[in-house]
């Protein structure tokens, strides 16, 4: 049995006022065969179904299982639902490169009837994949038999109809549109429109356009390449669309900006229809300032009204109207300003770490190294530390609070900064739409928490 | 001398990162070659200011206010061994370090320029734990610098990279020049000839090694390289021309190359 359970976790930790609050999650943790990194987690509209893809090109897709009154202490859990390969390595001959298979990005589509639909990518294609189900086949044909070898015409006497009888329930995946050649650079976001036909993909320097019906065409909308590629300074690190203004969407920059722009004003939004921008505080200037202060995710709010973005060392949380300052900015993991060299020479200050919202906009997480995620509480500016790992995932264990050491004396349960493991390290999360249920990623782990009261 | 060691470290650093993206699975990835490259940018920047008495600043904008204070500095360098490279580094970069003494309020020349130059004596004390004072090396150096800045103050001649002045310059910059050998840059002040000149030696055995594989791409202009449309950032190629920085260009071109 390749999946690991642990029944029931404590999460202790103090509320504001001082006094220990206890939450009951449930946690599973999913070994699915991942054998290679996953590369992103993503929750469809409804929840119940969570998709991954890993490094190896493979999406798995979990989904939820129904309650029902046969195993009513299974109501929640995910199972496996769907694997399939969506990206194999590619070769470009003309240019002599290799095309890396690793999932970036999946995007549900709205559900709009028995099956789902997802969008995968990898650096240079976009996959629109169909995921349905199949409990019916059909038998009693007339030409082959039930092993599908053909009959010999000469020998049948008499025809039938053939009847579709119950079979044990299939999930197929077949891929319906393939989106490709439209990015010369490597594709780093993928977003799905409001409106529900078109869709947006962006690489390093150009963003499309494109109809979900319509594979040989796409429009460009932005396109921020210089003439001259020696005066390039920054690149489109991030892009999605508006939750609900169709003519919406933002992106944003490795030198820490992002541009809304409104597809109503042009052909190509080059020119952004507002510009947030945080100024920089010359005192914690560095040779890393730049690497530290690119975006690496950007993510609107359910509500529309603010957006998120996740830079080396914080979480920004900006109001829409809003453009010279974040409302909200959270330090998510602020010891490691002093060790930012190491972090260069190890790749570690490349790491691009995504940040989610809970459905009702009032928490939001993030991942660190260890693999601890962070989870903030917009209202009462609580903050928690979780770590994600087998060790701690035994029965009725009590999961606690991380706290990290940054100097002096270290207390019991603490971990110092020098101990933390780089090499794990949490950069996908997502947390469900409405639940609270969080998918955590850990390297080729798949932790899945819920909160339970019971 | 920490921070040039510092500095210098990065530079290799940036360079061997620059090196293993051409043969990544996956192709070079423009994002990432681009911030080593603002890294590997500001890091020269720091390595070179010792030599050049810290001209690193927009020659259109304070140029000659900064001089004055240069000088003032300067002078108030002589008897100061210990606050050596800080100040030096402050007239050079006109920022305020934790090293100096005195703090600097000169207005940073151009907002955007060399990002990461600013403080990096900082950031190789956080690094190393700690910076001891400059010795007499560094004094020497500072003085070597201060002769230079009469010869390299031409205004327009050089300055910081400012992304204003790369088009103009950049036919400058990335004229292709196959150096595989970069040439100690000159140094008035002679007797901390030696260790620099060492560390020049190590600089050239990078060329000569990166050299080599950039070979095929060091010709700048519209064809695009080897690998692709991709054709990766080059924050250096905004460099001005310098005499004094030419010898640098290889530097130039195989990041231009991406």
């Amino acid at each position: 049995d390749p999946f690991e359970k642990v029944d029931v976790v404590m999460v202790m930790c103090k509320s504001h006022l001082g006094n220990v609050q206890a939450t009951r999650y449930v946690l599973w943790c999913r070994d699915a065969g991942f054998t290679d990194i996953i590369s992103t987690v993503e929750f469809n509209y409804s929840g119940d179904l969570l998709a991954t893809g890993d490094k190896g090109g493979r999406v798995v897709i979990f989904q939820r299982e129904q309650e029902s009154k046969n195993r009513p202490l299974s109501r929640g859990e995910y199972n496996v639902y769907s694997t399939f390969q969506s990206h194999e390595p590619e070769f470009d001959y003309l240019k002599s490169l290799e095309i890396e298979e690793k999932i970036n990005k999946i995007r549900w589509l709205p559900q709009q009837n028995a099956a789902h639909f997802l969008l995968s990518t990898n650096d240079k294609t976009i996959k629109l994949w169909k995921i349905s189900e199949r409990d019916k086949r059909a038998e009693g044909y007339n030409l082959k038999d039930e092993d599908g070898r053909l009959r010999d015409p000469f020998r049948i006497t008499s025809l039938r109809v053939p009847v579709l009888m119950p079979m044990d329930l299939m999930v197929e995946a077949s891929p319906r549109r393939i989106f490709a050649n439209a990015h010369t650079y490597h594709i780093n976001s993928i977003s799905v429109n409001s409106d529900h036909e078109t869709y947006l993909s962006a690489d390093d320097l150009r963003i499309n356009l494109w109809h979900l019906e319509i594979t040989d065409r796409s429009f460009n909308i932005v396109d921020i390449k210089p003439a001259n590629m020696e005066e390039l300074t920054e690149v489109i690190t991030a892009a999605e669309c508006h939750p609900h203004q169709c003519n919406v969407f933002v992106y944003s920059s490795s030198k820490g900006t992002i541009r809304l722009c409104d597809m109503r004003a042009a052909a190509l939004c080059d020119r952004h229809s507002k510009f947030f921008e945080e100024p920089e505080d010359p005192s914690s200037r560095s040779f890393f300032s730049e690497i530290i202060s690119s975006i690496s995710d950007v993510k609107f709010s359910h509500s529309g009204r603010y957006m998120m973005t996740r830079d080396y060392l914080s979480v920004k949380v900006w109001d829409l109207n809003m453009e010279n300052r974040p409302v909200e900015t959270y330090q998510v993991h602020e010891y490691l300003r002093s060790k930012l060299c190491s972090l260069y020479e190890n790749d570690c200050i490349f790491d691009k770490f995504e940040c989610c919202w809970n459905g009702s906009d009032s928490a939001i997480m993030t991942g660190s190294y260890n693999n601890f995620f962070r989870m903030f509480d917009r209202n009462t500016r609580r903050d928690i530390t979780l770590e994600a790992s087998r060790e701690n995932s035994k029965p009725r264990a009590i999961l606690k609070p991380r706290k990290v050491c940054t100097g002096g004396k270290r207390k019991k349960d603490e971990i110092s900064v020098d101990s933390l493991d780089f090499n794990k390290k949490i950069l996908h999360t997502a947390w469900h739409p409405k639940e609270n249920v969080i998918a955590v990623a850990a390297t080729n782990n798949l932790y899945i928490f819920q909160d339970k009261i019971n | 001398m920490e921070y040039k060691v510092e500095a210098h470290r990065i530079m290799s650093i940036s360079l061997g990162k620059i090196y293993n993206s051409r043969v990544q699975r996956g192709g070079i990835k423009l994002h990432k070659n681009l911030l080593v490259s603002l890294v590997l940018r500001s890091a020269r920047q720091v390595y070179l200011s010792d030599y050049y008495g810290g001209v690193c600043f927009s020659a259109q904008q304070v140029e000659s206010k900064e001089w004055e204070l240069m000088d003032a500095e300067q002078n108030k360098l002589r008897p100061a061994a210990e606050e050596g490279p800080a100040p030096q580094k402050d007239a050079g970069l006109g920022d305020a370090t934790p090293v100096a003494d005195e703090p600097t309020s000169q207005p940073q020349a151009d907002g955007e320029s060399p990002a990461g130059a600013q403080q990096p004596p900082a950031e190789a004390d956080a690094e190393t734990g700690g910076t001891s004072p400059a010795g007499p090396a560094e004094d020497q150096t500072g003085g070597g610098g201060r002769a230079l800045p009469d010869e390299a103050g031409t205004p327009g001649a050089h300055s910081c990279p400012t992304r204003k002045r790369g088009a103009e310059k950049s036919h400058h910059a990335c004229s292709p020049q196959k150096r595989t050998k970069v040439t100690p840059t000159p140094d008035s002040s002679g007797a901390a000839e030696e260790p620099e000149e060492m560390e020049t030696g190590n600089v050239s055995n990078l060329i000569t090694i990166f050299g080599s594989s950039f070979s095929g791409l060091l010709s700048k202009d519209d064809t695009p390289p080897a690998s692709e449309g991709e054709d990766g950032d080059s924050g250096s190629g905004q460099i001005c021309c310098d005499q004094m920085l030419k010898n640098l260009n290889p530097w130039t071109t195989a990041i231009v190359a991406f």
